[in-house]
């Protein structure tokens, strides 16, 4: 029987590599890793970003550079150009002996009174070693947009593992292979579970090698796995009757477009909404996912606080599987 | 006139398809949360909580008319109050144009904020030379910029009333005195013209062909009197047409009449055009979706890179400008902005339709070629 199993899983894992899905599945965490490491430094800095030219007056640079974000351009036009832009820049151009502040117009005043404080304190000859502030520290190093964007990326890899069981399902309709494979000797079950397996290590491998790139690889992989293989449920449950309803494998991606929004609407939900709100996403597994992964990245989460939203996870996959069970049995007959 | 039959039969069979209902479907649900979920205008301003209890009531009011003072505000503070894990406390709230600024009447209150909200904490007490003391809690991923910003504008070398002298004697040049910004909604609006719409004709042509191959249509049309040419290109009027639906149903509520839609169609249509037969073109070489997924997997990565600079103007290096979706959301930017740059509209609808109509010369010779393989 398991050699059986085994034999599905080979099979599907050869159609997928052959093919380069299943590697395109696994790279998309680390890509999306990668992208991370990039830019969440930039994202984390929420100081005062300058305009400036690059051959002004190095130490003139060096002041701004350890107080503001500084971007430095060749001419006055690429610093007027970049101030103009969306997002709230300064410019600093030289005029004569002296320097002007260049604003777009719509900044609040707030940042612009920032800059010319800074101006100011340059003439003034202030330094931060001038201060009367002290800092206490409260010792947490990851920014929360990185936990926010590795949490959505490893939920993403558990959906598109899904996708690829829908994929290989449908690949399967189109050969009119899943009929044949009711006159074998194997079980429907052991057909489901190897099916699945594919759906579930793909993610896996993805989702460590995505937490190791981007510095969580230090958390409790226990319980990244456990919520991992929670939510891989509710995918492979998709998964399978998307491949099963669908007939190509464009209505099957269309149907797991539909499901990215439950997914972005929970985290947004989540984050964004006051408590109030929260109850109208308890019915998303993906809410309990999101909630349970921030604590497990956090690393404040207890066990028992993970067991209960696994819990929760599982609950509502039963309620899910109750439901689609039959028909997926049903699809499984033709 | 067999083109325009081939048009409406493709255009009857995909209205009856449930792909184009999920695009349709998709498009209202994503116009719905750009009107009740994205606010037009997000509020930056900055929560800061301080604890000013353990100072004398003249060092308050000191500390309150410099807050009033330096921002030009002329209201007064409100008395409110905040909740902090299930525990009310009182504060006053002053509101500046970057910044709320709590003073909470507990110091508990200011620390469990930052420690449990990860919010600003700050607490002020007398120093032993009888200055002032911040001291604020940090969480600590804090980039050692804002640590410095937040040392320096706490300094005791200069007094504050030369500070602001200097302050006023500073030049301000401003570019335009009320410049048109886009607001939330209105800066989401070319993102989703640009991947829900150019974009998408490039992967769901590819699923169409891949269909109508497996069924063998492709090959039919040796033995037909209708040209090759008509099929391809009534594929992608069927894209053209799911691209319009698509975008007005985005467009129109959110923007009115306040778009040029002639240009905004013509741009919609030549980059859905243009990347049609691009996915035509890759088409022609893989036998099925699933062989071709990796071409259409690193188009579809590499075309989302411009997606970061728009996003975050810091980020734009100069090879950005090689991606043609880069073109795309910016011509889509000039026309929803008002009083945009009609002439690159134009420049670059030029550019696509140039590059749409020899990609779909060549996915026309393509076609031909494999017809009976």
């Amino acid at each position: 029987m398991n050699r059986k199993i085994l034999a599905i899983f080979q099979r599907d894992m050869k159609v997928s590599m052959r093919d380069f899905i299943a590697l395109y599945i696994i790279a998309f965490p680390i890509l999306f890793a990668i992208v991370i490491n990039l830019f969440v430094p930039g994202i984390n800095d929420s100081t005062v970003n300058i305009a400036m030219l690059e051959d002004d007056d190095s130490e003139h640079i060096a002041y701004f550079k350890d107080y503001a974000l500084v971007e430095l351009f060749k001419t006055e036009d690429d610093v007027r150009h970049r101030v103009e832009k969306r997002d709230n820049i300064i410019g600093i151009l030289p005029e004569k002996d002296d320097y002007f502040i260049l604003t777009q117009g719509n900044e609040p005043e707030g940042i612009v009174d920032f800059v010319k404080t800074l101006r100011a304190y340059e003439y003034f000859g202030v330094t931060s070693s001038d201060t009367s502030v002290e800092f206490v520290d409260l010792g947490r190093t990851i920014p929360p947009i990185k936990k926010l964007l590795v949490n959505v990326a490893i939920m993403l890899s558990s959906v598109l593992g899904g996708m690829l069981i829908a994929l290989n399902i449908v690949e399967e309709k189109v050969d009119n292979t899943i009929s044949a494979i009711n006159v074998t000797s194997i079980s429907r079950g052991g057909f489901i579970i190897g099916k699945s397996i594919i759906g579930i290590l793909v993610p896996i491998v993805g989702t460590i090698s995505m937490l190791i790139l981007t510095g969580f690889g230090n958390v409790n992989m226990v319980q990244i796995l456990m919520m991992l293989l929670a939510s891989s449920i509710i995918s492979i449950l998709v998964g399978f009757i998307e491949g099963i309803n669908n007939n190509d494998v464009m209505e099957a991606a269309g149907n797991i477009k539909i499901l990215f929004l439950p997914l972005m609407g929970s985290v947004a939900g989540a984050e964004m909404l006051a408590d109030k709100w929260q109850k109208f996403f308890y019915w998303v597994p993906f809410y309990w996912t999101y909630k349970a992964n921030d604590m497990i990245l956090s690393k404040s989460g207890t066990w028992g606080e993970i067991s209960l939203y696994t819990a929760f996870v599982l609950a509502i996959s039963a309620v899910v599987f109750v439901v689609i069970a039959p028909k997926i049995r049903k699809g499984l007959e033709h | 006139m067999k083109l325009w039959y081939s048009f409406v039969k493709e255009l009857q069979l995909s209205s009856k398809s449930w792909y184009f209902y999920i695009e349709l479907g998709m498009a209202v649900v994503l116009l719905l949360i750009l009107l009740f979920v994205i606010p037009k205008e997000s509020d930056s301003r900055r929560d800061e909580y301080l604890y000013a209890g353990d100072l004398s009531s003249d060092y308050i009011d000191l500390i309150y008319r410099g807050i009033l003072d330096e921002d030009d505000e002329d209201g007064e503070y409100e008395r409110v109050e905040i909740e902090v894990g299930g525990d009310m406390f009182g504060a006053d709230l002053f509101v500046t144009d970057t910044r709320n600024i709590y003073f909470v009447d507990d110091r508990e209150a200011v620390i469990r904020l930052a420690e449990e909200d990860k919010e600003v904490g700050i607490d002020i007490v007398l120093g032993s030379d009888g200055g002032l003391k911040y001291r604020y809690y940090l969480q600590g991923y804090e980039s050692n910029k804002l640590r410095n910003l937040y040392m320096i504008l706490h300094n005791n070398k200069v007094n504050f009333k030369f500070v602001d002298r200097h302050m006023d004697r500073q030049t301000v040049k401003t570019i335009e005195e009320n410049p048109v910004v886009m607001n939330n909604r209105e800066n989401v609006i070319p993102v989703f013209l640009t991947y829900n719409g150019s974009l998408m004709g490039l992967f769901i042509i590819a699923a169409y062909i891949f269909l109508d191959k497996q069924e063998g249509i492709i090959t039919a049309y040796a033995v037909t009197a209708s040209k090759v040419w008509h099929y391809l290109l009534s594929k992608i009027g069927v894209m053209m047409v799911t691209t319009m639906a698509t975008g007005l149903i985005i467009v129109v509520p959110v923007m009115g009449l306040k778009v040029n839609y002639l240009l905004l169609m013509l741009l919609v249509i030549v980059t859905a055009f243009a990347f049609s037969s691009l996915g035509l073109v890759i088409t022609s070489y893989y036998r099925d979706m699933m062989q071709s997924f990796g071409v259409f997997f690193i188009i579809i990565i590499a075309m989302v890179i411009p997606n970061i600079s728009y996003f975050a103007p810091s980020w734009e290096p100069v090879w950005i400008k090689w991606f043609p979706t880069y073109h795309i959301l910016e011509g889509f930017k000039e026309l929803i902005s008002r009083g945009g740059d009609t002439g690159y509209v134009l420049l670059v609808s030029g550019g696509f339709f140039v590059a749409g109509l020899l990609l779909f010369i060549f996915a026309n010779y393509r076609f031909k070629k494999t017809l009976t393989i």
